[in-house]
């Protein structure tokens, strides 16, 4: 597995792309600082891209690269190494090579311009929203044979995750908005792990009118060790069971 | 330093009236009650050590002025201080041990219908009702540091409470730790500057009924309500800082039925809601600032003829939101950091109006738990369809001319610029006219008065 992770690894580092997200993370990031002024601001600003671009590229990367190395990973499959040891290099050697731009694209900036405690949890959930999307973006690509379908169907995803799962439950709040809904809408909106590390920051961010009437709820819940502990679980669960399902259809994949 | 100052013409004019002056030791064999009785009109006490006498009243025109240490302890009999007379001046002590009920106001210092009271460099140490005046005219209450006892919310009262006066003036105040820090009930043609009033359970200042009050240069922080001021007319707040109050039911500053009102120069920092305004007439708000609030401004649709000219918007959640589609007040050259338009003609204002309410505005107005939406993408997109093509928004919650810059006066460009341009190019804004030199002057009093206060506090 070790060695899968290494030369796997060693391949993304020649890999443009991922110098390209780092560069282009540190762009914006930097970019925002220095056009804003105020840290503050160009943080929420910030908040925004990384949750509508990280889990964009994390997927269509993951799927793009796990279809070109197709031929590698066959190569692979004929030695004495176990499949599992493979996919879990694979896996292993993305996710940090992401988390390793998004490090120098994103944690720099922040550490250089604010270095607080909602940085800090932005800079997290960005990493946790790495390690889902690209769990996901694995179980997409070992899912579909073609490559095309495999991007149009990460695409759709991230769609439905970032725009179509609020829009669907706002409607539900819009049309139950006669009955006692509001303690599902929480639960229902951590469940997105977009959301989720959306309303990690916001807590952070728009701390004043968070401890308006209702903000003041969630507050409480997330504000609190059990349910940092319970976004941290949701997060994980995110993580794992794509990744599982992943390695199930690995085993028994025909490649 | 000061209090040496302001002691000097005292001191004069009790030389003039050849008042004597008294030398009073707790530890000696005499009751102060007794040398009370004994001084003539006009006199001065000093004391030194600690007075224990119950309730001590003071019925004629006399300074009592506090040595080094000087305490008087009301050993929770009652009120400590009774003031029933015209120019008592009470100076440099510290006053403790007042009874705390639920039936009676026990004070620590309490001023009964007398003119020209002076409460001068006291500390109110642990009162349940600690300065109280009541009926009083012309008083001066200053550098009084007032600090209550939050240990039980039972037994908090107001720190420096005013009931049917007139002509007082509060200034360089400490209060902490009360219920109410500053309350003012029926006090008309006062003035309230330069005070500090923070870490109050309720507000930080409260008023009622007061007519014709000035509030300059004062700071409310972390107070569990903010400011609430209600039922009065012709107000003028400038200069204050109402910061960090934050709550469900907090607000910077909320004005209910207040009439005629002037708000300038304020910063509104870190509420849940800065400025709220519920039921008024004529408020004119101008060059405040909102920054990093929850609700920046929560303007009602019963307000009537209300003014918001150059105020800056920075970084809150929401800018402004209300609750009704009438919207018969003004809003006119401010700056809304989410202001997305451009400046073609280059005079510093936005070509295109500026709409400050959003869709989520309105949503968490109707369902406050939407708020779990804040800053999604969805949201962000329905945000900016509303502001194009307003369709849920009364149609005349805009500012036609927003600055282009904040009116910041730490850059020192900003409205400058924006000013000197509008009145070159003739452009016809009412605002804004010639106030160069007074918002320089402004600025001075501002930055001057902030020196005294950090060094009070």
């Amino acid at each position: 597995m070790f060695k899968v992770f290494k030369y796997t690894l060693i391949d993304l580092a020649r890999n443009r792309f991922v110098l390209g997200y780092a560069l282009l993370m540190l762009l914006v990031a930097q970019g925002l600082f220095v056009v804003e002024g105020d840290p503050a601001k160009a943080l929420i600003s910030l908040v925004q891209v990384v949750l509508t671009l990280v889990p964009l590229i994390t997927l269509v990367f993951t799927v793009v690269y796990l279809y070109d190395s197709l031929e590698f990973t066959q190569l692979l499959a004929v030695q004495p190494i176990g499949r599992r040891s493979i996919l879990a290099g694979q896996l292993l050697a993305l996710s940090s090579a992401l988390l390793v731009a998004q490090a120098f694209g994103l944690g720099l900036p922040l550490l250089v311009h604010t270095p607080d405690l909602p940085a800090l949890i932005l800079s997290l959930s960005g990493s946790g929203l790495v390690l889902v999307f690209a769990a996901l973006g694995a179980l997409i690509a070992l899912k579909q044979r073609e490559k095309a379908r495999g991007v149009g169907v990460a695409l759709f995803i991230w769609f439905l995750f970032v725009l179509v799962y609020d829009a669907l439950l706002m409607w539900l709040m819009f049309a139950f908005s006669d009955h006692p809904i509001e303690p599902l809408v929480v639960p229902l909106a951590g469940i997105n792990p977009v959301d989720l590390a959306r309303i990690m920051v916001m807590l952070q961010i728009d701390l004043a009118a968070m401890m308006g009437y209702s903000g003041a709820v969630y507050k409480n819940f997330f504000g609190s060790t059990i349910g940092m502990g319970v976004a941290g679980s949701i997060l994980l669960l995110w993580i794992l069971i794509p990744t599982m399902i992943a390695f199930r259809v690995f085993q028994r994949k025909d490649l | 330093m000061i209090r040496a100052f302001a002691l000097l013409p005292l001191l004069l004019s009790f030389g003039v009236c050849s008042a004597t002056s008294w030398e009073y030791d707790a530890h000696g064999a005499e009751r102060f009650k007794d040398l009370l009785q004994r001084i003539a009109i006009g006199d001065t006490v000093r004391i030194s050590g600690i007075v224990q006498e119950g309730t001590i009243t003071i019925n004629r025109p006399v300074t009592i002025w506090g040595r080094e240490g000087a305490v008087i302890d009301g050993g929770e009999k009652g009120e400590v201080l009774v003031v029933l007379a015209d120019d008592v001046t009470i100076r440099g002590l510290t006053i403790r041990g007042t009874l705390v009920s639920n039936l009676e106001d026990y004070a620590g210092i309490k001023v009964k219908e007398c003119y020209r009271t002076v409460i001068a460099g006291n500390f109110m140490d642990r009162c349940f009702f600690a300065i109280y005046l009541s009926g009083a005219r012309d008083a001066l209450v200053e550098h009084n540091r007032v600090i209550g006892d939050d240990s039980v919310d039972e037994r908090m009262a107001n720190g420096i409470h005013l009931w049917k006066c007139n002509n007082a003036t509060i200034r360089h105040n400490l209060s902490e730790r009360h219920r109410d820090g500053i309350y003012f009930e029926f006090v008309t043609d006062s003035r309230i500057h330069d005070n500090v009033s923070r870490n109050n359970l309720r507000y930080g200042l409260h008023f009622m009924f007061s007519h014709r009050d000035t509030y300059e240069d004062n700071l409310f922080l972390n107070n569990g309500a903010g400011v609430a001021v209600m039922y009065s007319k012709v107000i003028e707040m400038r200069r204050n800082k109402f910061l960090s109050n934050r709550g469900a039911s907090s607000y910077g500053l909320l004005l209910k039925e207040i009439n005629d009102g002037e708000i300038t120069d304020n910063v509104f920092r870190d509420n849940t809601t800065g400025l709220m305004v519920d039921g008024c007439n004529r408020i004119h708000a101008q060059r405040n600032e909102f920054r990093y609030n929850g609700w920046a401004l929560k303007l009602f649709a019963n307000a009537t003829a209300c003014s918001f000219r150059s105020n800056s918007f920075l970084g809150n959640t929401f800018d402004v939101s209300t609750n009704g589609e009438l919207m018969l007040n003004e809003m006119m050259g401010n700056y809304w950091d989410r202001y997305a338009g451009y400046d073609l003609d280059r005079d510093g204002f936005g070509d295109v109006p500026h709409r400050p309410l959003g869709f989520f505005t309105l949503l968490v107005e109707r369902m406050p738990y939407a708020m779990v939406f804040s800053r999604s993408l969805f949201v962000s997109l329905l945000d900016r369809a509303e502001r194009l093509i307003p369709s849920l928004s009364p149609e005349a919650m805009k500012d036609d001319r927003p600055l282009m810059r904040p009116p910041d006066p730490k850059d020192g460009t900003g409205r400058k610029d924006t000013v000197t341009m509008s009145n070159s190019a003739g452009s016809g804004s009412s605002f804004g006219s010639g106030s160069g030199i007074s918002y320089c002057w402004s600025q001075r009093i501002r930055s001057k008065s902030w020196l005294t206060l950090e060094a009070h506090v």
